[in-house]
């Protein structure tokens, strides 16, 4: 179990230096998720199977997918076109691709070996998780509804179209900048 | 029966990961890039918390975790609403552009 | 497993009764769109709240589940936050009657806030203290960009968020290490914990000071303080009054209760750190004002300074320093959300934050103008007034525990931030510039929820400043039962 533990950890130190060392968003949201995947198995290694299945599906699935989401809406427009096949281009995902791999070889290697290599101690089963979610945590899920709630309320208020908004400060320098930058494009 | 993950590794590794994020949040102006970065220190003390609860048995450690999603969840949707209120307010759907706004 | 009782459930009820106003506002505002309507829904939820209070009291002190505890403490805080974010709520609808648009979510928000600043004062775990400051957080980035229009609001939002979510995470990372060597995240659980022979003392130091970190942030204290100025000049006034109190003051009470649960010996190793940061505080918010010539900075870099003379009375410790914090906080409440209450309604589309907006106030407002005044005064420290008591009870909690120097820097300190806030109240005294007359601005006209809410904040600070006996016993009362 080490062994996978460290290659894992390898793939996501990796893939986290190139997230914050990229240039394009897209280019470092596929390393980012990468990286959370290979947390998902240190996870695993750990013993904590749930925490693993819920980094794959709400950490790497749903809020990145809002990152993706966001970005690609940032370049609506003429220089989309141009731009979707460079993401598209070979060394944009042959990294995140062979880390990913690795990734793969390792979920291969622990499903043919099976149980033999599960974590010996600090096993915590989803049961108990749940158990203590809705037992002595229960208030705490009241707390992080209310967190979500004011997420919401807030996000709609703020992503809202009003039509007027786009005034800026006037004659401001950055603004200006602004305007130059997309005659550029 | 192999020998588990020690604690201090599964510590350090979240450690480290904590470091390159808040690297990304210093270094980084672009504000897309700056979530991430912050995401990226969120992750790593979920990391640190499922760790420590792995070394105790406990569930308690994989629950904050959870809380610690909901959280990370709950930055992201009011981050990215923010930026797209920035973007609209300065009439440009460049996401480089938000560099020039921050610090 | 755990079962919540019907006992659990009255102590609980003020948490429960504001938490439901929210949602039953919102509610609300879905069916039926306005903003008279959505005031009165969250002033009856926040009152509902308030005298739920009496009901809860009667089962204190009770531990609900592992997370929130319900004691004198508590509830006294949840006082205080309920009767600020009624006095925020109030100051904020004649606000957003200048401002225009559908702004009913502005009450949601601010109730779900005052929630999670409630969860703060309560908390007696890691979980319940950190979902409370991100309900808190959360919030506050919301509030801070809320108005349409707002370009200075929206750079403010992103970079508390940042700010914020780092700090946070920081936090986080503290409370990870500290549970990894205690195998608790109960407060009441980790003395003993810590006491322990095979704990690596190492780590824990490090996490109690990224918790510091965390909680520095809250507070804008020294070097954290970075992001104040611009985000309270950045925020809509009545949303700053809110920063400026529930914000820093439910994090505030919540250190105390930490630290009391901890013991002081987890204190010591850092006390020349939060001594250091208590000076820097002081001196970092009272040069730094001097030269600002926006009121709002203005109230920012004092609230650093405020910040530092409640370290002052943090360090002194024991019942007596207790004592100093919640009394010193009620006066930084009630004095914040006057001056924030007369930057709010004299702002309308633009805000009145200029130190030039006030020239001559008092021959236009004279009411509004002695208000401000009373309020300026009080920031200062002068006699008969709260801010004044405040500081008597920390130098008085300092002196006990033999801090001189940090005693002499808060009294130097003080004499320092007359001068910024004297030049304030100057302003208000002159005469508008000659033949330029038609060219000031015209005042918004008074609004009575707003004028209504600063005479009775006022008359509250007069009377703890003339009278604060029955203050200070119920304080002693409450502080008594902390652990």
């Amino acid at each position: 179990m080490n062994a996978v533990f460290y290659i894992a950890a390898a793939v996501a130190l990796i893939s986290t230096i190139m997230v914050i060392t990229r240039l394009n968003a897209i280019h470092a949201l596929l390393y980012l998720i990468v990286s959370l995947l290979a947390v998902a198995v240190i996870f695993f290694t750990l013993g904590a199977a749930f925490a693993a299945a819920l980094e794959v599906i709400i950490y790497a699935g749903a809020i990145m997918v809002l990152f993706v989401f966001v970005v690609m809406l940032f370049n609506l427009g003429p220089s989309a076109t141009a731009q979707e096949s460079q993401w598209l281009s070979l060394s944009a995902w042959i990294g995140p691709a062979i880390l990913a791999l690795v990734l793969v070889g390792e979920l291969a290697f622990i499903i043919t070996r099976g149980a033999a290599i599960a974590p010996a101690a600090g096993v915590v089963e989803p049961k108990q998780v749940g158990v203590a979610l809705y037992g002595p945590y229960l208030l705490g899920v009241e707390l992080a509804a209310l967190l979500l709630l004011a997420a919401m309320v807030g996000a709609y208020h703020l992503g809202r179209e009003w039509g007027d908004e786009a005034t800026g400060r006037r004659g401001d320098g950055a603004t200006e900048g602004k305007r130059d930058g997309e005659k550029e494009e | 029966m192999m020998a588990t993950v020690p604690t201090e590794y599964g510590l350090l590794l979240a450690g480290m990961l904590f470091a390159l994020g808040l690297i990304g949040v210093l270094v980084r102006r672009n504000i897309v890039f700056i979530l991430m970065s912050l995401e990226i220190m969120l992750n790593a003390t979920g990391l640190a918390f499922v760790t420590a609860g792995a070394r105790w048995a406990q569930a308690d450690g994989q629950v904050m975790y959870l809380f610690i999603l909901s959280m990370a969840a709950a930055e992201v949707a009011v981050g990215l609403a923010l930026v797209l209120k920035l973007k609209r307010q300065f009439k440009t759907l460049d996401a480089d552009a938000a560099s020039r706004m921050h610090g | 497993m755990i079962r919540m009782t019907i006992d659990d459930l009255v102590a609980l009820s003020p948490l429960l009764a504001i938490a439901a106003a929210s949602v039953a506002l919102m509610m609300v505002i879905a069916f039926y769109r306005d903003a008279r309507a959505a005031l009165v829904c969250a002033l009856a939820g926040i009152a509902l709240a308030f005298a739920m209070l009496p009901v809860a009291a009667s089962k204190a002190p009770r531990q609900i589940t592992q997370l929130l505890i319900l004691d004198q403490y508590a509830l006294f805080y949840l006082g205080l936050l309920f009767i600020t974010c009624f006095a925020v709520a109030l100051l904020a609808h004649g606000y957003l009657g200048r401002l225009g648009g559908q702004l009913e979510e502005l009450y949601v928000v601010l109730l779900l806030a005052t929630t999670g600043g409630a969860a703060l004062v309560m908390s007696a775990h890691f979980v319940s203290f950190f979902l409370g400051l991100e309900i808190l957080s959360v919030s506050l980035y919301v509030l801070i960009a809320y108005p349409r229009r707002s370009a200075r609001g929206v750079e403010a939002g992103i970079k508390y968020l940042i700010l914020a979510a780092a700090s946070a995470a920081f936090m986080l990372f503290g409370m990870a290490l500290i549970y990894a060597e205690l195998g608790t995240m109960e407060f009441a659980q980790m003395a003993s914990g810590m006491a322990g022979g095979d704990v690596r003392q190492e780590l824990l130091l490090i996490g109690q000071a990224m918790i510091f970190v965390g909680v520095g942030f809250k507070l804008a204290v020294a070097p954290f303080h970075v992001w104040a100025p611009d985000v309270y000049e950045g925020a809509p006034a009545p949303v700053t009054a809110f920063i400026a109190t529930v914000s820093k003051g439910a994090v505030f009470a919540l250190l105390v209760r930490y630290f009391a649960n901890l013991g002081d010996e987890v204190v010591q190793p850092f006390f020349p750190a939060l001594a250091a940061i208590a000076v820097a505080s002081m001196f970092v918010g009272n040069l730094l004002a001097l030269e600002q010539t926006n009121v709002k900075r203005i109230l920012a870099y004092s609230s650093i300074a405020h910040m530092g003379y409640l370290l002052v009375a943090f360090l002194a410790g024991g019942s007596l320093g207790a004592t100093a914090v919640a009394f010193y906080l009620v006066a930084y409440f009630v004095t914040n959300l006057i001056a924030f209450g007369v930057v709010t309604i004299l702002s309308g589309r633009r805000e009145a934050d200029e130190i030039e907006d006030y020239r001559g106030l008092f021959w236009r407002r004279p009411w509004l103008a002695t208000t401000f005044l009373a309020a300026l005064l009080s920031l200062g420290g002068i006699p008969l007034t709260a801010g004044f008591m405040g500081k008597f009870y920390v130098l008085m909690a300092g002196v006990e525990s033999a801090l001189w120097l940090l005693a002499v820097i808060l009294a130097v300190n003080t004499m320092i931030s007359f001068y910024y806030y004297l030049r304030v109240a100057f302003m208000m005294f002159r005469d508008a510039p000659e033949g330029e007359a038609a060219a000031i601005r015209p005042l918004p006209s008074l609004s009575f929820m707003g004028a209504t809410a600063l005479a009775l904040l006022t008359l509250l600070m007069v009377w703890i400043g003339v009278y604060p006996g029955p203050l200070v016993q119920t304080i002693r009362s409450m502080v008594a039962g902390l652990r």
